[in-house]
């Protein structure tokens, strides 16, 4: 956001307004982050106190998009932003709730640590925790794309998300040929496999967070709209 | 139902550069104005299409006033005033040598920043224009009266005082009574000049609401320094900076992507 030119308002107070707002953000980013990683470091270890504390933490990611929310209403009311500071607003007012559902999904995947796996089935959490990784520098990424609220990154990033795709495709393959060789541990790979589903998801959700980037900077919506439309019609003349 | 396509449809903005001739009311043409040896205008292009609200935006002496002038002649008045280029409506030059300055101000009225009504009663204000082109009928001057009040959404108010004085009326009420006093003589055109700035919030909501129903019947140009109003009132906004118009497209994608890096800046609020 520092090429954004938020502090050239002519009312200052404007500008800290959404000086503040852009920090709450991006505190919001890092926090989200850091569940993730927890969670997943938590089920890498079977560290049942880290997971307990993912679970607890939440809650200060829900009151931080409440309050985030709470700054952009304010905004909309008292400054009626135009152009691109009301880009910016609607881009923050969406990606806040595309980062809380992130937070949530961590929780989800933090919850797995909580369960025992023999040995045999610790083989699958690697590839779960292979998966997560991948999510996490996914989101590491995106937040770092939408602080600089660079779009070219963004895209890529967007493209990207293939690949988280395709992984959840073989894991959930590989998950299920061992519970049809072993129909006993299906409860334990079915927690196995809806953590899958989470890093899955918040792929979408960091692919979600790009395409606020995108519109942000170009001012064109381009949810909806297939990758190789993006590049051809949005970023053309980048 | 509205289908989808219908929907979509909808959004298509007017192709401004490209507007046909028969929805295009006025067209100005490479104009240039002077004041003595100062321009103030410089090589303005740009349709105004017909039915449709059009607003002027910009700083102060950006000459957004100066431009609407130049559409009823009003610069005509000013010493030292030197245009070049032309302004057509409907296809026809308004500084043309052969066009009557008067006829042409029937065509095209203009209000005014500040209300001005006429020292007369409320109905002798709607009617003053067609009094001086000598209609007597009562009949018709009280038809042309009610109807001329009513699209000013004025009648309500005013139906059982209509011979008081249109100084008792308030503010707001007093410039929809100039605008009845406009719409009276039925001009193609209506050129509103800083309407509001005189104006309180509720007043102000109410002759927006009149502009808006206004376009059904004529053109209207607006001059406002109320970029919000601007963005709610009109379906076109120019901006306009040092003379220049800078960008001229429809108000949903000047308020919200416009292209040029000094609108953006102007209604964003930024140092320019």
């Amino acid at each position: 956001m520092e090429s954004m030119n938020l502090n050239k308002h002519i009312s200052g107070q404007f500008n800290e307004e959404l000086e503040n707002l852009r920090n709450h953000v991006m505190k919001m980013g890092g926090m989200v982050e850091q569940q993730l990683t927890n969670a997943l470091n938590a089920v890498e270890n079977t560290d049942e106190e880290l997971a307990q504390e993912v679970l607890t933490s939440d809650f200060k990611i829900n009151l931080l998009e409440v309050s985030i929310d709470e700054e952009c209403t304010k905004i909309i009311a008292k400054r009626q932003p135009a152009a691109s500071d009301l880009r910016l607003i609607l881009a923050i007012a969406k990606a806040i709730s595309d980062l809380e559902r992130i937070g949530d999904e961590a929780g989800r995947i933090a919850k797995v640590a909580l369960k025992s796996f023999s040995g045999a089935q610790q083989e699958f959490l690697l590839s779960l925790d292979n998966m997560g990784r991948q999510v996490l520098k996914m989101l590491h990424d995106t937040l770092d794309a939408f602080a600089r609220m660079d779009v070219d990154a963004a895209f890529e990033i967007h493209k990207d998300d293939q690949k988280v795709d395709r992984e959840y495709e073989a894991l959930t393959r590989q998950l299920m040929t061992y519970m049809m060789e072993d129909p006993r541990s299906i409860p334990k790979i079915m927690d196995v496999l809806w953590s899958a589903r989470s890093l899955e998801r918040i792929g979408d959700r960091c692919q979600n967070i790009c395409e606020y980037v995108i519109y942000f900077v170009k001012g064109k919506d381009v949810r909806h709209i297939t990758r190789e439309q993006i590049e051809k019609d949005i970023l053309g003349n980048r | 139902m509205i289908s989808i396509e219908t929907q979509l449809r909808d959004v298509q903005r007017v192709d401004l550069a490209n507007l046909p001739e028969e929805d295009t009311e006025l067209s100005i043409n490479q104009l240039n104005l002077y004041y003595a040896d100062k321009q103030a205008l410089f090589d303005i292009t740009m349709r105004i299409p017909k039915n449709q609200v059009t607003a002027f935006i910009g700083p102060s002496g950006c000459g957004k006033s100066t431009l609407l002038r130049c559409i009823n002649r009003m610069n005509d008045l000013v010493d030292d005033c030197r245009i070049d280029g032309e302004v057509l409506l409907k296809q026809k030059n308004i500084y043309a040598k052969s066009v009557d300055v008067a006829a042409l101000r029937r065509n095209i009225g203009m209000v005014f920043q500040r209300p001005n009504p006429f020292p007369k009663s409320i109905y002798e204000n709607v009617i003053y224009g067609l009094r001086l082109q000598g209609i007597k009928d009562k009949r018709v001057l009280d038809e042309a009266a009610e109807k001329a009040l009513r699209a000013a959404a004025l009648w309500k108010e005013v139906k059982d005082r209509l011979n008081d004085s249109a100084f008792g009326l308030s503010g707001g009420q007093q410039q929809r009574l100039v605008i009845a006093r406009a719409i009276a003589i039925e001009p193609q055109v209506l050129l509103l000049d800083e309407p509001t700035s005189a104006l309180d919030p509720i007043s102000t909501l109410t002759v927006e609401e009149l502009i808006t129903s206004l376009k059904e019947q004529y053109t209207v140009v607006i001059v406002t320094h109320n970029m919000q109003q601007a963005a709610r009132v009109s379906d076109q906004t120019a901006f306009m900076y040092m003379g220049e118009l800078i960008e001229y497209s429809d108000t949903n994608s000047l308020f919200t992507t416009p292209s040029k890096k000094q609108t953006e800046d102007y209604i964003t609020g930024r140092y320019g």
